[in-house]
């Protein structure tokens, strides 16, 4: 695979795209105020979970940040699915 | 600049659609078969859609002179109804010589199921013994990633099929790599909410390279925008890329992918 060099410098895809990404934050807050100020408690659902754990990956500091993201909200890979599910992959199943 | 989108289900939209994507620059177009909202009942629903698919449809984009190209299958959702897959997988060939068929799509997985599985292999197998390419579905949201695995899996099992000529599609950030890296096409595939923006895609063109990258808008019944190829197109003279990569993406790519077609005319 080839590599597509960005015409961007860092400094210019920052500038370019501030406004959007502030937005984007903004959104986000705006949800976690939107829970914090309604009835109820979601601190132990799957989903309030998960957008914790997506919100840790945009600061820490390794890269490859959407695909982490991906990754997270996906679910497992089983390399064993064929067995699990009685599927003979590459052939057909006799029945 | 002209473009072709491989991924569009034109029977979902109206004709005004066609007049605004042939001013944007589309000259050509792939639709997959897929589900329509609800589950057929019978196999003459699906020989009803294909001629749709293969008749009416061409009709509708010659008039603003837009190609229209279409994959057969039963989809990955009625697929667990294993005995009508197998009736429509049983009819498809009548329809495999059809001016502008060509192949098989698009199949794939939804839930990730057994049943999904069986009829996503015997699907493979008719592609296999009609020399048909094949354009793959993959799953939505957290199912993506475990079911385009068991995807590649199962493509790679057979020996029959070609990698150059199987598309998968709806490739995010998670799963492109490996399509790419197994020698198979990938689609990205534009959406308001779900699977890609333009600005996504962009970066995974930056990332990736442009061989064996295509981008399509996916436009059916639901929230999609047709001209979601346009906007890519946008997003990536914006960014400053030349206009031979642009056209690589988003036209010579599906060019060269669908001349493995005997009916593609090019």
């Amino acid at each position: 695979m080839s590599n597509v060099t960005t015409p961007r410098t860092a400094d210019k895809i920052l500038l370019d795209e501030f406004l959007v990404a502030r937005s984007k934050i903004l959104e986000i807050a705006a949800t976690l105020d939107r829970l914090d100020l309604a009835p109820g408690d979601v601190g132990s659902m799957q989903q309030m979970q998960r957008l914790k754990a997506g919100i840790e990956i945009l600061h820490d500091s390794h890269g490859r940040k959407a695909e982490r993201v991906q990754l997270l909200m996906s679910r497992e890979y089983d390399p064993c699915w064929r067995t699990n599910l009685n599927v003979d992959a590459g052939r057909l199943p006799a029945s | 600049m002209d473009y072709i989108d491989p991924h569009i289900h034109m029977v979902s939209r109206t004709t005004d659609d066609y007049e605004t994507l042939a001013r944007m620059g589309c000259v050509a177009m792939s639709e997959p078969a897929f589900w329509a909202g609800f589950d057929r009942g019978s196999v003459e629903s699906f020989r009803d859609y294909f001629r749709q698919l293969t008749d009416f449809e061409p009709k509708r984009a010659a008039q603003y002179g837009i190609k229209h190209y279409t994959w057969l299958c039963i989809n990955a959702k009625e697929a667990e109804n294993v005995s009508l897959s197998r009736e429509v997988i049983a009819m498809i060939p009548e329809f495999l010589d059809k001016p502008n068929v060509l192949g098989i799509g698009e199949i794939g997985l939804n839930k990730n199921t057994r049943n999904e599985s069986i009829i996503f292999l015997e699907h493979l197998d008719l592609a296999a013994k009609y020399n048909q390419q094949v354009l793959i579905h993959t799953p939505h949201l957290e199912d993506k990633y475990q079911g385009t695995r068991m995807i590649l899996d199962m493509l790679m099992g057979d020996s029959r099929l070609e990698r150059s000529r199987v598309l998968v599609d709806h490739v995010e950030e998670h799963t492109i790599q490996a399509v790419l890296e197994n020698g198979f096409w990938a689609g990205m595939t534009l959406y308001p909410i779900s699977k890609c923006t333009p600005q996504r895609a962009a970066d995974m063109i930056e990332k990736y390279g442009t061989e064996r990258l295509m981008a399509n808008s996916a436009g059916d019944w639901g929230p999609s925008k047709p001209t979601a190829i346009p906007d890519l197109i946008m997003e990536l003279k914006r960014r400053g890329h030349p206009r031979e990569l642009i056209q690589q993406v988003v036209y010579e790519n599906p060019k060269k992918f669908f001349s493995q077609s005997k009916t593609f005319l090019g």
